[in-house]
């Protein structure tokens, strides 16, 4: 796509001759046609439902209403790194033990690591907003939404860190072996971070998942974006618009992080050449 | 709570999310694909609005939440005179957004057959839908077996939105919630579910992986 490569996309097709031409600018013009049809059907629903009416918008002309929902996104924001990291320390550990040369350890790894991907994180969320207090113990509503998200993730990263630990090359443990390296030190010192800067790109694109799972804050009333959305809703009576402001934001959000990622593996790529 | 005695008392409602759950992910993942392929087909056609317009779709769906998407179907689309079943809008929102990454996955697998064999291809002489038929599709089909059983997967784990509406029967995570308010079900009740998904995931894998090492092609 960049850098003189030709995508599948450029390739797929010789450049048009007159005949393809024409018959690529009429489908062109009908898709557009169609296409304008169709923004207009939706614009025309939220017309004649009333949608348009300024009182539903005017909404996100005070400034409270933006102070309000970034608060809300300080919420999200403040789950996602705490998740994050939790998830990042348990999938070393998972990571660690799955490439152990003691068998039952690398068994017991393989098995959690599929139960963390096994399992939905909503799953997760009502265990740890359900279970924990049957059993007398408070977990402040922080951790009741982060910890979970965090395991939900950690199982996606730990199997990430472990392809990024295989494509060091074998040389490299080799030759630090010969200088007399620990094995710890090999893996600290030499392989792993190789292996971090590899996936780099993966895992800020894992932090999508993350965040998307954040969502889910509600569940267990921890004010993040989605529940002072709620709140909005219920001072201002403006559903639609406030939701739809809020999918928006949150689109762009996981949009950027996914250019970021996208961004960091052609940087890497340019880098390495 | 011991195992037998939930078993004897919610065995028969366990039975019934499972099925529910299996619907929700077999009906998406059938949905998503051909989604998925038709949203593919319009990011690789020659018609530049097509292209743009199922780039934005992909991007949309891809970078929405699931929370938020189901929340819109649910409770904002009423306001547009669309009153959807419950088990109709968690059906959408769990083929939307699989379908999404279905066809990035695609993409990618096309994308790894290079320029170099459409070129070849050509100046054989094939026409477009014998470049299509005999080149692409026949690589694109086999290297997209692993991306589509972790689709599979993926699809599974999104319907555990169907917990968040009102539904009967509910889903594996919904019954989990039902449980715990109505008795004290506590760590076993959970534990049902997640060997369920979790079996079901791996067995999933399992499938998908004996299929790949068949048609896999060694580059």
């Amino acid at each position: 796509m960049t850098n003189g490569t030709i995508s599948i996309r450029d390739a797929l097709y010789e450049s048009p001759g007159p005949k393809a031409k024409k018959i690529i600018a009429a489908a062109t013009v009908l898709s557009l046609v169609v296409l304008a049809a169709l923004i207009y059907l939706v614009i025309h629903q939220f017309y004649i439902t009333g949608q348009l009416d300024s009182r539903y918008w005017s909404v996100f002309a005070r400034a409270s209403t933006w102070r309000y929902l970034g608060k809300g996104l300080l919420g999200t924001l403040k789950v996602a790194l705490g998740s994050s990291l939790v998830a990042f320390a348990i999938a070393m550990v998972m990571m660690l033990g799955r490439l152990s040369s003691i068998r039952p350890v690398s068994w017991i790894a393989v098995a959690l690591i599929e139960l963390s991907r096994g399992i939905p994180t909503l799953l997760f969320i009502y265990f740890f907003f359900l279970v924990p207090s049957q059993f007398g113990i408070m977990l402040p509503v922080y951790w009741k939404i982060t910890l979970p998200v965090a395991i939900s993730a950690s199982g996606v990263v730990a199997e990430t860190l472990r392809s990024g630990v295989n494509a060091v090359p074998k040389g490299q443990t080799e030759a630090a072996l010969s200088l007399g390296m620990t094995d710890g030190k090999v893996f600290f010192k030499i392989v792993f971070p190789q292996a971090f800067r590899y996936v780099i790109p993966s895992l800020i694109a894992e932090l999508v998942i993350v965040l998307k799972d954040t969502t889910f804050a509600y569940v267990v009333s921890y004010a993040d974006m989605m529940l002072n959305a709620r709140v909005l809703i219920s001072n201002y009576d403006a559903l639609l618009a406030v939701y739809l402001v809020v999918a928006v934001i949150y689109i762009i959000i996981n949009y950027l992080l996914h250019r970021a990622a996208v961004f960091m593996a052609g940087h890497r790529k340019t880098a390495a050449a | 709570m011991t195992i037998q005695e939930l078993l004897a008392q919610f065995g028969d409602k366990y039975l019934q999310a499972l099925i529910t759950t299996y619907q929700l992910t077999f009906i998406s993942f059938f949905l998503a694909t051909i989604l998925g392929v038709i949203i593919t087909v319009m990011r690789v056609s020659p018609i530049r609005p097509l292209q743009i317009a199922a780039d934005f779709y992909v991007q949309i769906f891809r970078n929405i939440p699931g929370a938020a998407l189901l929340i819109l179907l649910v409770y904002a689309l009423p306001y547009l005179n669309i009153v959807l079943p419950y088990f109709t809008a968690v059906l959408i929102a769990t083929t939307l957004i699989p379908s999404s990454f279905c066809s990035e996955y695609l993409m990618s697998g096309m994308n790894t057959i290079g320029a170099g064999q459409i070129e070849a291809a050509r100046s054989l002489g094939m026409t477009f839908m014998q470049m299509i038929r005999h080149v692409v599709m026949p690589q694109a089909i086999r290297s997209s077996v692993l991306p589509m059983t972790n689709l599979l997967v993926a699809t599974m784990l999104t319907t555990a939105l169907a917990s968040q509406v009102p539904l009967n029967p509910t889903d594996l995570t919904g019954i989990v919630s039902y449980i715990n308010t109505h008795a004290v079900g506590g760590i076993t009740a959970f534990l049902i579910s997640a060997v369920l998904y979790c079996g079901t995931a791996v067995i999933i894998g399992q499938i998908g992986n004996q299929i790949d090492r068949k048609v896999r092609i060694l580059r």
